[in-house]
């Protein structure tokens, strides 16, 4: 007989075996495993996307955070610009100011060194005039200096002018009717009553005695002067020596180092001396 | 040469014997069970599937596949059952490749067996799905004359499911075994690997079909369902 009820029952429950065994080792698991896979997989693209969310507002917050530096970095960077100039020019005026007071020192300084070395170059071309003149006179004239500068002192005494005599007079008037002689050389008795003479002529009228006093100066190049209560007469070499002295000084800035002012400041010293 | 694996006797005890179609049987359920162990207990829900886990996942997706299209319904319920069907006879037919080995499927005995279960597994899901009185309604329509009609053809497609494997299994043997005689080179070999192909399309038809009966025992309470969701 071909169907066996024995072997079918066998089977029919061999079947369901089968399928409680394969039920609890096959689909069970597989079905688990899978859905578990799923759901970490819907898991995993949650924390993904969270995370990609959060990422985002963290690189929003990043971004924000260096403008903000940026920002700062710029503005300190300009105040730093702005600080570093005021500075430079501070600097630079300081120095500006420096070097002019420097030069304006070195300037006066050089001044002076111009004007003590004119003072003293006069010097010396007055006495090496007055000693060219002596000789001259000496070799050529052959009478003496002193003698001829005496001439013409006197020369000049008795050509003062009015107004000079009378402030002259009022001089000594003034003076006790005392005069100074002061001269560079010895002048001898004989010139002193000479001069006296001649102003007793020139002041006739006076009729006070006139007193002489005779001082020798060596200040005065080959000079004589007559003073009398702040009013004086003389005649030296002085008024020689300062065409000499401005020629010189004319030469000395044309050769010189270049006045910003283009003038010449020893002109007025020169004066004054 | 024996047509019938029941009646070759391995053992017996009185009442009690084990004949090839039981040994073969239990030899499979042995090996699906331990293969499916061996595999399920080191898989793993993260990183990389190792390909038998792979392989388990395909098929078990496929049949879902399958019952999902079928039923037009989740798969959940009936895949031990219809999974069970499809991989038992499936497998119990490609070994037939293995020299000594008798398949299970070509003894009337084991589809009758499954066919029969399918049988009563028709009202069990029946029943379930919609309850009692609705699933024996079902006999009644679309009146009630048409009740022996409906209890003929549950009967007989329990039997044409039975047959259908039966004579398309004890078939393969019995042509290889006939084919032997007169060719015994290549031919033979030609015609098991067709044996293979109808027995895989077999174990298909089987499920399927199973699934179709199934589904359509539950299916008028989702059509009523969704007719009241209307």
């Amino acid at each position: 007989m071909i169907i066996d009820w024995y072997t079918i029952i066998f089977q029919i429950i061999n079947f369901l075996i089968l399928v409680f065994l394969l039920r609890h080792f096959f689909y069970g698991p597989i079905i688990k495993m899978m859905d578990d896979r799923e759901r970490k997989i819907v898991e995993r693209e949650e924390e993904a996307e969270a995370s990609r969310r959060k990422a985002e507002q963290e690189t929003e917050a990043y971004r924000q955070k260096n403008e903000e530096l940026e920002q700062k970095q710029e503005e300190l960077l300009d105040k730093a610009r702005s600080d570093a100039e005021e500075e430079k020019s501070e600097l630079l005026n300081n120095a500006r100011s420096e070097v002019d007071q420097t030069r304006r020192r070195w300037e006066e300084a050089l001044e002076r060194e111009k004007e003590a070395f004119i003072i003293e170059l006069r010097r010396r071309i007055g006495l090496q005039a007055c000693l060219l003149a002596r000789h001259c006179l000496d070799d050529l004239a052959d009478a003496r200096l002193e003698e001829l500068i005496w001439n013409q002192f006197m020369a000049k005494i008795g050509e003062l002018s009015d107004h000079d005599r009378s402030e002259l007079e009022k001089g000594f008037k003034a003076n006790d009717f005392r005069l100074n002689l002061s001269s560079a050389f010895d002048a001898g008795e004989d010139k002193i009553k000479d001069l006296k003479k001649k102003l007793k002529v020139i002041y006739s009228d006076s009729e006070a005695e006139l007193e002489l006093e005779y001082k020798k100066d060596s200040a005065l190049i080959c000079g004589l002067e007559l003073e009398a209560g702040g009013y004086r007469v003389s005649w030296n070499i002085d008024s020689y020596l300062e065409g000499i002295e401005a020629d010189i000084l004319k030469e000395l800035n044309q050769v010189g180092p270049v006045e910003d002012n283009g003038e010449v400041p020893a002109g007025d010293q020169s004066e004054n001396s | 040469m024996t047509i019938n694996p029941d009646e070759i006797i391995y053992f017996q005890m009185g009442w009690f014997k084990i004949n090839a179609t039981i040994f073969f049987t239990w030899l499979i359920i042995i090996f699906v069970t331990f293969g499916s162990w061996l595999i399920t207990r080191k898989m793993t829900s993260e990183g990389p599937l190792s390909r038998w886990q792979n392989l388990l996942e395909v098929i078990v997706e496929v049949i879902n596949n399958q019952i999902r299209e079928v039923s037009r319904q989740e798969p959940g319920p009936y895949l031990p059952f219809v999974g069970t069907l499809f991989l038992f006879i499936a497998i119990s037919n490609v070994l037939a490749i293995v020299p000594g080995y008798i398949a299970p499927t070509s003894s009337l005995s084991t589809t009758a067996a499954l066919a029969i279960s399918v049988f009563i597994a028709v009202p069990v899901f029946g029943i379930a799905g919609q309850g009692v009185m609705n699933y024996l309604r079902q006999y009644l329509q679309p009146t009630f004359f048409m009740l022996p009609f409906n209890i003929i053809g549950e009967l007989s497609r329990t039997l044409a499911l039975a047959v259908r494997l039966y004579g398309n299994m004890m078939s393969g043997t019995v042509i290889v075994a006939i084919l032997l005689t007169i060719t015994p080179l290549i031919f033979p070999v030609v015609m098991q690997a067709l044996g293979l192909l109808t027995g895989l399309i077999q174990a298909y038809i089987f499920a399927i079909l199973a699934m179709v009966y199934i589904a359509s025992a539950s299916q008028v309470h989702q059509t009523l369902e969704k007719k009241s969701e209307q």
